[in-house]
């Protein structure tokens, strides 16, 4: 490996790639460093080319994946999510109610998958009645997926249809159930 | 400040200027003559390499001991100098 021979560009790329802290290669810093190389590759210090690429890539390829698997469920992909089996059983209610769930852009399908046990048959009103606090735990969970659980909207929920329903049985008395539908 | 001769005192007292390599601390006769010899005959263009050498400390000291045969006394004297020179002026 002839040193004095290689372009001052390639003196440069080998001081990267053994590590070795240099500025730019000119006539009065060349001998340094080529003495500087000779000593690092006589020590067999390992040069890494590719290190901090292949670190890149790592990262990039993690960024994408999650999306890629809820679009796959037919969701779109702004939530991230952790757990597979999620999106799995999401994927199958989906394809029940055929592209009813796709107009949304955000991500409300986690709190939707438990709806269809407690009610027969989703209308467009019921979807929208309970639209709104899915909603908000999906611009909260990707955050963190597991800060706001599911439990604390559904207490949230029955909570407030307890409150109605005692609002509501409390007016009976006075009038009809007329806006009650 | 007591660490200091009184060579690098006068010497970041003020801009270099034209002075010889020799005003360097650390620098006498027989270094500045082997510095001159390659070239580095004014301390501005030590301090040209200095620089071109992005002040680093280890890098500098390697080149002067390769270039003049400096031991590591003379090698930290002369970058002590140049670096406190350097946070003065440049």
């Amino acid at each position: 490996m002839a040193l004095s021979s290689k372009s001052a560009d390639e003196i440069s790329e080998l001081l990267d790639e053994y590590g070795i802290k240099h500025g730019p290669v000119v006539d009065s810093t060349r001998n340094l460093y080529e003495k500087k190389l000779k000593e690092a590759m006589a020590k067999g210090k390992r040069a890494k080319p590719s290190d901090k690429t292949y670190y890149r890539e790592e990262e990039v390829t993690y960024v994408y994946r999650t999306p890629v698997r809820s679009e796959a469920s037919g969701d779109s992909g702004t939530y991230m999510r952790s757990r597979p089996e999620w999106s799995e059983r999401e994927y199958e209610h989906d394809t029940s109610y055929s592209g009813y769930s796709r107009s949304r852009p955000e991500y409300r399908g986690r709190d939707f998958v438990d709806e269809p046990y407690t009610y027969s048959s989703p209308s467009s009103y019921r979807d929208s009645y309970s639209r709104p606090t899915p909603v908000k735990s999906a611009q909260e969970a990707p955050k963190s997926s597991h800060l706001v659980p599911l439990w604390v909207q559904l207490v949230f929920f029955l909570a407030v249809a307890v409150f109605l329903y005692v609002v509501f049985s409390s007016m009976e008395t006075n009038e009809s159930l007329i806006g009650l539908e | 400040m007591s660490s200091t001769s009184q060579k690098h005192r006068d010497f970041v007292a003020e801009p270099m200027g034209e002075k010889p390599v020799m005003a360097l601390a650390g620098i006498g006769d027989v270094l500045g003559k082997r510095l001159a010899d390659k070239g580095f005959d004014k301390a501005y263009v030590v301090l040209g390499q200095f620089l071109v050498l992005k002040k680093d400390e280890e890098l500098f000291r390697d080149w002067l001991k390769d270039v003049s045969g400096a031991n590591a006394k003379q090698q930290g004297d002369c970058y002590g100098c140049l670096k406190e020179w350097c946070d003065a002026f440049l």
